[in-house]
């Protein structure tokens, strides 16, 4: 029977892992682009019929190739040289304020230069709308490129690749211009070949505030006196940095600010000095950040990036700077290409943006919104095949204007019609003697221009790339399946189980028709399932988890209460209370309790699981959308820092009390045992330490002592882990003592003290250590919680170890996972990517590396589903196996799946049964309006949970198995000497 | 048999259900219309001080064990029934995650006074301390199994009105932004729905076992 569920799982599991990468396949595909580069037909109409896209002229030189397409655009480039300035994480209201309001005064003060600029008219200044998800690489691309890249860039945040689509800086390389690079290394990796000097920093080295900007500074004098290149980009990261560690207030952020606004000053002293003033700089950042400094997700405090230009186009003689003018991110790739005079990038869907043309004259602008329409007009026809614009033309005069009704192919028509026939007429009054006349034509050109490109713009931004459907519905057909083998596999165990156990037990409390406790599991899934359709519940999924966690709790503690009446009623209770004391090993039997202490302790256990839960739930209260409600985590964050690291340390020292009384219930107190809690203690003082030196360095950029304790520290725990892994079925004695004296034989009952022993200790080493560990990771606030899920784990155990028949284990086993997805949510996780704890990724790791900063990212993350599991561990070691009792003589694969195949199986059951309907839920919501901000995040936490549950049944299986076996080899062993 | 003596009838049930129910209305009468939602905690106190005599008075006259205890032991029972169902009442809701700020005070007050007359009150009138009796009303097996009308008669209310209010729970954390949605407005909302199916659930399993009961001594 066993080998036959293991043969169904691991089919179920593979079925499931195939259903699941077809899926990521289909949905987050690779954005279908225009292959090539804009070349000079981006300066002529765009002929209908087939596109274009194979034919290749041959390349010509540098030079020549600047001159053609000077002389084919009619307009001399604005500038000669761009100097592009990111200030990585800057949101636009640190400069440009919120609301027609200027920002605070603080802020106007630590910028001093920029405002003086703004407030001279020498600079135009956009809110530029940063597009999800807010990180730092998709964002660069979107600059340079104008387009938005598929949902999955996110995860190739973290491994870089070379851009191969056609942008603005190989535009301008291939016009021969010298092109210069200091700051983010994204940048090197994203153009390998492009920069003729260039100094990379790494981005993802987060507590480093000061190193990263001197690093780009430092190169500053000598680059802006060298002549030799035209576009220089600097890439600053220190803003973001400070952000990531102390949040949008930080001490630090006004004299980073400060720093930022010495550099624009120093720039711009130098580019005025420059001949002919042919220097555009221009100032942007990536993206914005939350109150609490992270970023990659879709709020308006993220997407609120900067664009800031400064260059003799710009001035004007009135300006209000602080008007909140709107812009796209991807606006800047017209723009510079069209200001620089280079063809604008194929797939482009920005809008050369006005307040930059100011210098320009009238026939130069229309030229301009003429060559960007003209371009976006190739990119619809690449969109919708049948898009002509003679068409277009043509069928305007037969048309009755009624654009309500037509379809957008139509309104896209119409309004470019618009756009081209009154710059036609514009073209037409050229020669116009009345001034007015002429500007008349040429604002109703400019309107129809614009109003156009911006309906082109948001209907090509919005459009929905096509998903294959029939892919994604067998990608969904193999997830159910697998669904259905787990489900069927657990059916069928737990029809088997109940039969074998009617005949033992035919009168106990377990044989009621239906328990609360399994309705309401049954029901609470069914909900959840049901909850994950509205965008709401997936934003606040934290109520739901911490809901259901509570009522299963609640109910277990009507369920003690009932049967503690039913217990004091005499004739009824000796039944029940007869069973618990044949052969258990459990916290209850270690301190020979009666029966009455018993009921007081079952109740303290609930209690205390349903208190801390509380707790844990008010630590972090909002989700996505009601962030700023008041909890504790902000009311900690406010106050002093000795709090927090007072907290840090009693909730450390509680850990390591916690596990050292949970030691003492061992009744073997061999030396193995002190020994392995005497590697705890060190551990636990190792954290002690980086607990207090990190309190200091918070506001220094690297402190190395720091790194090295916390390195110490995962040598020290991963070789005190394995070695108690490994060790511990080797050193328990296989009978217990009192059993080997009273009956020399090997019955089974004895036998299986000794396995429970070293579970036992493996088990509550594994919860203990992760605990630590993750009081190393996580940020200082979340201290206690982590110890209260750490108690809740414990607490639960001792509950079900207390009394057996209460609950079906395998209703143990779900409490168990609720209580993981509650914490999950507890410590301040939500379904955003903006939750994601960017600075504990480096804790003590010296040079960067992408898989070490992702597997201690994916451990902070899911520091509470994983306690969870390896709680299990030692919940397994707890749980009684009842009929051994009935076998004739010692069989260790039964015990072997007596004891892990429900552990195992439901933690998988239920993340299917969560996997497959979420799965479900996007595709049906695949045209939502929140299916990128919502629904798309929320599916990448739903994958990264079922990484989780694979590690954690893994570890479970792999600890079960591994004592099995070895408690077989020594009982063999033992048999053998002793015949 | 003791189910012989103790017995109430059929109608003594329902006429105790359209007392209590009449309680709810007159308080929902003086509130007047949408109160609860523009100031639940006037709305909920008016509830509890018009339904607390009626249901005190109506399940202590209905009491079991009617030699041994008199009325007024009864009522007894029911006052002090109040306060301690209204902190157990308390203690679920918070901890199933109801606010404890200072402005949610006295409304929770209120509220769990109010469940503990839907739910714990008509107990601790009718039963008092009779062990069994509890394990009866904490247990659903009265759906399976054919006892007393008395259990009936508590338990599918007080079920009822526990249920609806965790159901009445579910709405909060939708971005409605309706004022209903607060704390504890739609629990409110959901315990008496639930209280008023639970009566009539209670009336016409009352009304099924009496037919049994008829039944089998024909
Ligand atoms: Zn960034
Ligand atoms: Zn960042």
């Amino acid at each position: 029977m066993g080998a036959a569920v293991a043969g169904w799982t691991v089919a179920a599991v593979l079925l499931q892992v195939a259903g699941l990468s077809l899926f990521l396949y289909g949905f987050f595909p690779v954005k279908p682009t225009l292959r090539g580069f804009s070349g000079e037909e981006s300066y002529q109409v765009p002929s209908c019929g087939s596109v274009s896209a194979g034919q290749q002229e041959p390349a010509l030189p540098p030079d020549q190739l600047r001159s053609l397409y000077r002389e084919l655009s009619g307009i001399p480039p604005v500038y000669d040289r761009l100097v592009l300035m990111v200030i990585d994480g800057l949101p636009a209201e640190f400069v440009l304020g919120r609301g027609r309001k200027p920002p605070s005064k603080e802020m106007m003060e630590s910028m001093p230069y920029t405002q003086s600029l703004l407030a001279g008219c020498k600079a135009a200044a956009y809110h530029a709308k940063a597009a999800p998800p807010t990180v730092t690489m998709p964002r660069l691309k979107a600059m340079v490129s104008g387009a938005i890249g598929g949902f999955l860039d996110v995860a190739f945040n973290f491994n870089t690749q070379a851009f191969l689509e056609d942008n603005l800086l190989d535009q301008l390389h291939m016009i021969g211009l010298k092109l210069v690079m200091l700051g983010d290394e994204t940048w090197i990796k994203l153009f390998p070949t492009l920069f003729t000097r260039q100094d990379g920093v790494s981005s993802f080295y987060v507590k480093d505030t000061v190193e990263v900007d001197f690093n780009v500074s430092r190169h500053l004098e000598f680059e802006l006196a060298a002549k030799d290149w035209s576009v220089l980009v600097l890439h600053y990261l220190g803003l973001d940095h400070v952000g990531h560690i102390g949040g949008r207030r930080s001490v630090l952020m006004t004299q980073k600010m400060k720093e930022m606004d010495d550099v624009i000053r120093r720039v711009h002293a130098a580019s005025l000095l420059d001949n002919m003033n042919r220097t555009l700089f221009v100032v942007v950042s990536d993206h914005g950040m939350t109150e609490g400094g992270n970023h990659g997700g879709s709020s308006y405090e993220e997407t609120d990036s900067l664009a800031l230009f400064i260059g003799h186009s710009v001035e004007s003689p009135y300006c209000s700077p602080y008007d909140q003018n709107e812009a796209l991110q991807v606006d800047l790739a017209p723009t510079l290409a069209l200001l620089l005079g280079v063809p604008i990038p194929k797939n482009n869907f920005g809008v050369v943006l006005p307040e930059p043309l100011n210098s320009l004259t009238d026939d130069q602008k229309l030229r301009m919104l003429e060559l960007n329409s003209w371009q976006i007009l190739r990119l619809l026809q690449a969109q919708v095949p049948a898009f002509c614009l003679e068409e277009c033309i043509n069928s305007e005069g037969s048309i009755v204007l009624d654009i309500l009704h037509e379809s957008i192919e139509k309104k896209l028509c119409h309004l470019l019609s618009k756009a081209f026939s009154s710059h036609q007429s514009s073209r037409l009054h050229r020669g116009s003697d009345f001034k007015s006349v002429q500007a008349g034509y040429y604002g109703t050109a400019a309107d129809n221009y614009y109003g156009f490109l911006r309906y082109a713009s948001e209907w090509l931004s919005h459009r929905a790339t096509d998903k294959p459907l029939y892919l994604l519905v067998s990608a969904i057909l193999l997830m159910t399946v697998s669904c259905l083998f787990l489900m069927s596999t657990v059916s069928c165990l737990l029809k088997g189980r109940s039969l074998s156990q009617v005949d033992q037990h035919s009168e106990s409390y377990l044989d009621q028709r239906c328990h609360l406790d399994e309705v309401l599991v049954l029901a609470g899934m069914f909900l959840y399932v049901i909850s994950l359709g509205s965008s709401s519940f997936v934003e606040e999924e934290q109520y739901t988890w911490h809901f259901l966690t509570s009522t299963l709790y609640l109910i277990f503690l009507t369920k003690a209460i009932h049967s503690m009446l039913k217990g004091s009623n005499p004739t009824l209770g000796h039944k029940a209370e007869e069973s618990f004391d044949k052969s258990n090993f459990s916290y209850a039997t270690s301190f020979e309790l009666t029966p009455g202490k018993r009921n007081v302790y079952k109740l303290c256990t609930i209690l205390i699981v349903l208190v801390a839960g509380r707790v844990i739930r008010a630590w972090h209260q909002g989700g996505i959308n009601w962030v700023h409600f008041p909890d504790i985590s902000k009311l900690l964050a406010q106050a002093d820092s000795s709090v927090v690291k007072s907290l840090q340390i009693i909730s450390f020292l509680a850990v390591v009390v916690l596990f050292s009384v949970s030691l003492t219930l061992l009744r073997a107190r061999s030396k193995f045992v002190i020994g392995v809690w005497l590697t705890h203690i060190f551990c636990g003082f190792l954290v002690l330490l980086h607990i207090c030196a990190n309190q200091i360095s918070t506001s220094l950029p690297i402190n190395h002592s720091t790194a090295s304790i916390a390195r110490q520290f995962y040598v020290i725990a991963s070789v005190s882990i394995s070695a108690t892994v490994l060790a511990s079925p080797w050193v328990f004695p296989i009978f217990s003592t009192e059993a080997e004296s009273a009956s020399s034989g090997s019955s089974p009952v004895k036998a299986i003290h000794g396995i429970r022993n070293s579970l036992f200790l493996t088990g509550i080493t594994y919860t203990a250590f992760w605990g630590l560990l993750q009081l190393l990771l996580q940020q200082p606030i979340n201290a206690i919680p982590l110890f209260l899920i750490f108690l809740q784990t414990v607490s639960s155990v001792v509950h079900f170890s207390l009394d057996k028949t209460l609950h079906k284990q395998w209703v143990q086993v779900v409490a168990m996972q609720f209580l993981g997805m509650a914490g999950h949510f507890g410590l301040g996780n939500t379904n955003s990517l903006a939750s994601i704890d960017v600075a504990g990724a480096f804790i003590g790791i010296s040079s960067y590396s992408t898989v070490l900063s992702g597997i201690l990212m994916f451990m902070i993350t899911y520091a509470s589903p994983l306690m969870l599991y390896l709680g299990l561990v030692l919940h397994v070691s707890v749980k009684d196996i009842d009929d051994i009792s009935t076998l004739r003589h010692l069989k260790w694969s039964y015990i072997l799946d007596k004891m892990v195949t429900l552990p195992c199986l439901f933690p998988l059951l239920i993340n299917s049964l969560a996997l497959t309907s979420y799965t479900i839920v996007l595709l049906l919501m695949r045209n939502h309006l929140f299916v990128w901000s919502v629904f798309s995040p929320k599916y990448l936490y739903v994958c990264a949970a079922t990484v989780c549950t694979y590690v954690g049944v893994f570890v479970i299986a792999m600890t079960a198995v591994y004592n099995c076996a070895v408690f077989k080899f020594r009982a063999r062993s033992y048999r053998d000497k002793s015949q | 048999m003791r189910a012989e003596f103790s017995q109430i009838s059929a109608l003594t049930a329902a006429a105790a259900h359209v007392l209590c129910f009449a309680g709810l209305a007159a308080a929902h009468a003086l509130a007047g219309r949408g109160a609860l939602v523009s100031d639940p905690a006037l709305a909920l106190r008016l509830v509890v001080v018009c339904e607390a005599p009626i249901v005190i008075a109506v399940f202590s006259y209905l009491r079991r064990d009617t030699q041994s205890c008199s009325f007024f032991k009864a009522v007894a029972r029911g006052l002090i029934g109040l306060p301690v169902g209204a902190f157990l009442n308390a203690f679920g809701a918070i901890v199933l995650g109801a606010p404890v700020g200072i402005k949610y005070w006295i409304a929770t007050i209120y509220w769990s006074l109010a469940m503990s007359l839907l739910t714990f009150v008509p107990a601790a009138c009718v039963f008092g301390t009779s062990k069994i009796d509890w394990q009866n009303v904490l247990s659903h097996s009265i759906y399976f199994t054919p006892i007393d009308v008395e259990n009936y008669m508590i338990s599918a209310p007080c079920h009822g009105a526990v249920l609806g209010a965790w159901l009445g729970a579910w709405p909060m954390p939708l971005d409605w932004e309706r004022p209903w949605q607060e704390w504890p407005i739609c629990v409110t909302y959901g315990a008496v729905a639930g209280y008023l199916v639970g009566m009539s659930v209670s009336l016409v399993l009352i009304a099924v076992h009496k037919r049994r009961v008829r039944a089998k001594t024909d």
